[in-house]
């Protein structure tokens, strides 16, 4: 336990963990936390709490549920009167902030891989880097399509 | 692996297949024609979203209608990348028969929209019955990369579910207006989202065989019925089914619903691409297909390396 944590009330703990159980609903088993979407928490008088949220990309059509599905898990935790969620202009979403549990649960469970600080990009399913470039575009706004020559699957890459 | 007991019991026992491995023939051109029908139907229902981007209320509703239609269309996208893997048709086969009318696609893109109260019935009813068939499907599919893809369909799918209720509850909760809307697209969309299912399966279908279904066709229609008749009628809709009824004996005494015996035939119309809206439909596909040329013309050059 690191000492910011014990200091913390028994009622922010179970705000935190309320928020950690918060999923994306595009990844109904990611926790938004992991996927760094939470930028702030704070905590005012009387049972208010204010949530900083960013978005992945701006356009992001998930933005009003997902701050829907953070004011109802918050609202609902015992001595919280009132929960603000805001989208916040700055800072810039980057996969930087993505932890390594949800990089994991994205290439395990989804075949969605992020690129390495090199640039390299490593098969989720064959592990080899046989993976090219397809198309900027794909199904959502936050990823790319690419190949994988060797077990000839659809990756997607997270950008 | 190329004798049909041994491929079977390798299925039976929860085998995967992958491109790379050895199948039998008759097994890649079920999956194959599956996949294309898929990659078909998110094309078309793609474009049919896309037609009310323009029209949706509000920029909210813009905003979710701009994203179902790249989530469609990138789908398909998968899929057909997919489906061309398998080496029984190329992308641009696949896509010249859909737009010349020689190829699948779900029944309910041979219909047409004719309000904003259908596509939200489309969103509404359809995604759900969409939804539960492709969720069959990822539960036990033995193909591998069509299993992988499915896994982030059938989660987007959920998603789009939930706008889907969001919209119908507006309308639902709206002016008389409104919910009359909404009424005179359920009794276009009723009948032709519970046959998105399809006729009872056949007792030897090879894709339960193969594990491409989970579900027989029968058990995910009624599954649906179920489920959806509480739900419409809670919300103050009528069925539009005369014959509809609750059978309190049936299901061990826990009762269940009873629709009308189910008329095939505009099923059947709409897998010969002669449903009400199929040549419409149809063409404009092909039309948009030949003014987006120049697109796909400059994304090729703009990839050659310079010289």
């Amino acid at each position: 336990m690191t000492s910011m944590q014990t200091e913390l009330t028994s009622r922010e703990a179970r705000v935190h963990e309320a928020l950690g159980a918060v999923t994306d609903p595009e990844y109904p088993d990611v926790s938004i936390v992991d996927l760094g979407l939470v930028e702030s928490v704070d905590f005012g008088r009387h049972g208010t709490v204010a949530v900083g949220l960013i978005p992945t990309f701006s356009g992001c059509p998930a933005l009003a549920m997902i701050a829907a599905d953070v004011n109802e898990a918050i609202t609902a935790v015992e001595g919280v009167v009132r929960c603000e969620v805001r989208w916040l202009p700055a800072p810039v979403w980057s996969t930087d902030r993505v932890s390594e549990s949800a990089r994991v649960q994205l290439r395990n469970d989804y075949t969605v891989v992020l690129r390495k600080k090199d640039g390299t990009l490593l098969c989720p399913v064959c592990g080899s880097n046989t993976v090219t470039d397809q198309s900027s575009a794909g199904p959502t706004r936050c990823r790319s399509v690419a190949w994988c020559g060797s077990c000839r699957n659809v990756v997607e890459v997270m950008r | 692996m190329q004798d049909l007991e041994e491929f079977q019991a390798f299925i039976d026992a929860g085998g995967m297949v992958e491109p790379n491995d050895a199948m039998p023939e008759e097994y890649r051109a079920e999956v194959f024609r599956f996949i294309e029908f898929h990659a078909n139907s998110e094309l078309m229902g793609g474009l049919t979203e896309r037609d009310w981007i323009p029209k949706a209320p509000g920029l909210r509703l813009k905003q979710i209608f701009l994203a179902k239609t790249q989530d469609e269309i990138g789908h398909a996208h998968l899929l057909y990348m997919v489906a061309a893997d398998m080496g029984v048709k190329s992308r641009t086969e696949m896509l010249e028969q859909l737009f010349s009318g020689r190829s699948r696609f779900h029944n309910v893109f041979h219909y047409q929209a004719v309000t904003w109260a259908d596509q939200i019935a489309i969103a509404y009813l359809v995604d759900a019955a969409a939804f539960a068939s492709q969720r069959a499907v990822f539960a036990e599919c033995s193909y591998g990369p069509y299993k992988r893809v499915l896994k982030r369909i059938v989660a987007e799918e959920g998603f789009h579910m939930r706008h889907g209720e969001e919209m119908l509850l507006r309308l639902a909760e709206g002016t008389p207006i409104q919910h009359e809307m909404f009424q005179a697209a359920l009794n276009r969309w009723w009948w032709p989202a519970v046959q998105l299912f399809g006729p009872d399966s056949a007792s030897d279908d090879p894709l339960l065989a193969w594990k491409i279904k989970s579900q027989r066709n029968e058990v995910l229609r009624d599954a649906y019925i179920q489920k959806y008749v509480p739900l419409l009628q809670g919300y103050g809709f009528e069925i539009p089914d005369d014959g509809l009824f609750y059978d309190e004996e049936a299901n061990d005494g826990k009762g269940r619903w009873i629709t009308s015996p189910i008329d095939w035939e505009p099923l059947i119309a709409t897998m010969r691409n002669g449903g009400p809206d199929s040549r419409r439909r149809i063409n404009t596909a092909s039309q948009n297909w030949a003014d987006t040329a120049w697109v796909r013309d400059a994304l090729d050059r703009s990839e050659r390396p310079a010289a």
